[in-house]
């Protein structure tokens, strides 16, 4: 169990953009890899670097962000698997940070020992600022939180970078269903409370809402509304993509919150980070441009 | 002549100190120093667990004036209680969990997770001016369908934690 189940092996700087105490510091920690998997690790951490960096608005601020790989053995490959939720395979590796599937009873809520996680990143790369987990499993889970947790399943790094929007830049989500459209009960209706977010609002003003400097002044506000507020509004985006707009239904409910997109990674992981999440993005890590 | 050439070097003088303080305001070497913060979390209670100060930049404030009133974040007071900093957090104090499709295109969800507990971790600039740190978070629903999650609180953040920064 735990850490005398493998060992730290070091960090190394995959990603290079300048001096770690200038530049926004990546740390992608491996989890579940044996030492004769580590050549495999270095592969998986290099492509999430080439995916992150090629991601809308990273691939305009490679120049602000280092990417560090922290080895970390473990004595079995992959994650606990427990049988308990359906279609665990009751699998028990010994790994070093004990991630495991079947967090809280959710099959595909695969979380690790984040303190302990935490705590390596902290000794090997001090100036971190965000901190991934990859573990090696095949089977379909991750989480945010402190740290993003994913599985080596297909899209999990479409995951990874939709919680990075969470942890990294205080982003909300944009979907407006809480367990799915057809299950929802008691999401019809948004409080009028302004949220926090800079990708939400209850505010129809075009004047004074957010992101008012990205709406053009041809774009109708509210851009769509949700006819039926007991369901999701099923109407396909009356504008086109990449328009900026009120778009009705987000932050879990179906009526009166808006998005600024019709479809944003916020909403959706496999759709790039609308203009306004990009504009926050940049805004964060402008600091760390040379 | 000999004092017009003076008094142009002077002004050049007076000139280069506005630029090189104007420079300074931009970037002062304050700006290069951070105090990491980390929390742990059960059920409600937050706990402070450490502060670390680190040689690093810290990400842009979030705006101070005109924001939300429901969310979470965290706020560097300075001692007249004036808010220096202010960073937005997507409430990292959940009590349910974003469950992921199986397969690429399908529908994200959300389902309750009672028992999940951790850590967090905040940054802000190390100033000499930063004094304190407040976290706000909105209270969840006491009744209905959203009774008790965290995720869906639509009341007005209320502080939650307040202390000094070690000097």
């Amino acid at each position: 169990m735990g850490t005398s189940d493998g060992q730290v092996l070091g960090a190394t700087r995959i990603v290079e953009a300048g001096p770690p105490e200038k530049r926004w510091n990546v740390a992608i920690v491996s989890e579940g890899y044996r030492s004769d998997e580590m050549a495999q690790f270095a592969t998986d951490a290099q492509q999430f670097a080439d995916v992150l960096l090629a991601t809308a608005p990273f691939d305009r601020l490679r120049a602000a962000i280092n990417i560090y790989r922290i080895d970390v053995t473990s004595t079995d490959s992959g994650a606990k698997d427990p049988k308990k939720c359906q279609g665990g395979t009751g699998a028990k590796p010994r790994t070093y940070f004990d991630a495991s599937f079947c967090s809280n009873g959710i099959r595909r809520l695969l979380i690790g020992n984040n303190g302990r996680v935490l705590k390596v990143v902290s000794k090997l790369v001090p100036q971190w600022h965000m901190a991934f987990l990859a573990v090696n499993s095949p089977i379909s889970g991750g989480s945010g939180g402190s740290v993003a947790t994913f599985s080596k399943a297909t899209g999990a790094i479409e995951i990874a970078i939709h919680e990075m929007g969470h942890t990294a830049f205080g982003l909300a989500d944009e979907y407006e269903y809480y367990s799915g459209c057809a299950t929802d009960k008691g999401h019809d209706k948004h409080s009028k409370s302004e949220p926090s977010q800079p990708n939400i609002t209850t505010n129809k003003n075009r004047a004074t809402v957010k992101w008012r400097s990205l709406i053009q002044a041809a774009t109708p506000v509210p851009t769509t509304s949700n006819a039926n507020c007991k369901n999701c509004d099923p109407q396909p985006s009356p504008v086109a993509v990449g328009t900026v707009g009120l778009f009705e239904g987000a932050d879990y409910f179906h009526c009166g919150v808006y998005r600024p997109e019709f479809d944003c990674r916020m909403r959706n992981i496999n759709r790039p980070f609308c203009g306004v999440c990009q504009q926050v993005i940049v805004n964060k890590l402008t600091p760390f441009l040379p | 002549m000999v004092a017009r050439k003076s008094s142009r070097k002077s002004k050049a003088r007076k000139a280069a100190k506005k630029t090189s303080k104007s420079k300074a305001r931009k970037k002062s070497p304050e700006s290069n120093k951070a105090m990491r913060l980390t929390f742990s979390y059960e059920g409600k209670n937050v706990k402070l667990l450490s502060q670390q100060r680190i040689e690093m930049i810290v990400p842009s404030s979030d705006v101070l004036k005109g924001y939300g009133q429901k969310g979470f974040w965290a706020e560097l007071k300075s001692e007249r209680d004036k808010t220096l900093y202010r960073t937005v957090l997507h409430n990292p104090t959940k009590n349910d969990a974003e469950v992921f499709p199986e397969t690429p295109g399908g529908e994200i969800s959300r389902q309750p997770a009672p028992k999940r507990k951790g850590v967090f971790v905040v940054v802000v600039p190390d100033t000499a001016k930063g004094e304190e740190v407040i976290l706000r978070r909105s209270a969840p629903e006491t009744k209905g369908p959203m009774k008790g999650i965290r995720a869906l609180a639509s009341k007005p953040a209320e502080e939650i934690l307040r202390f000094k920064l070690k000097k």
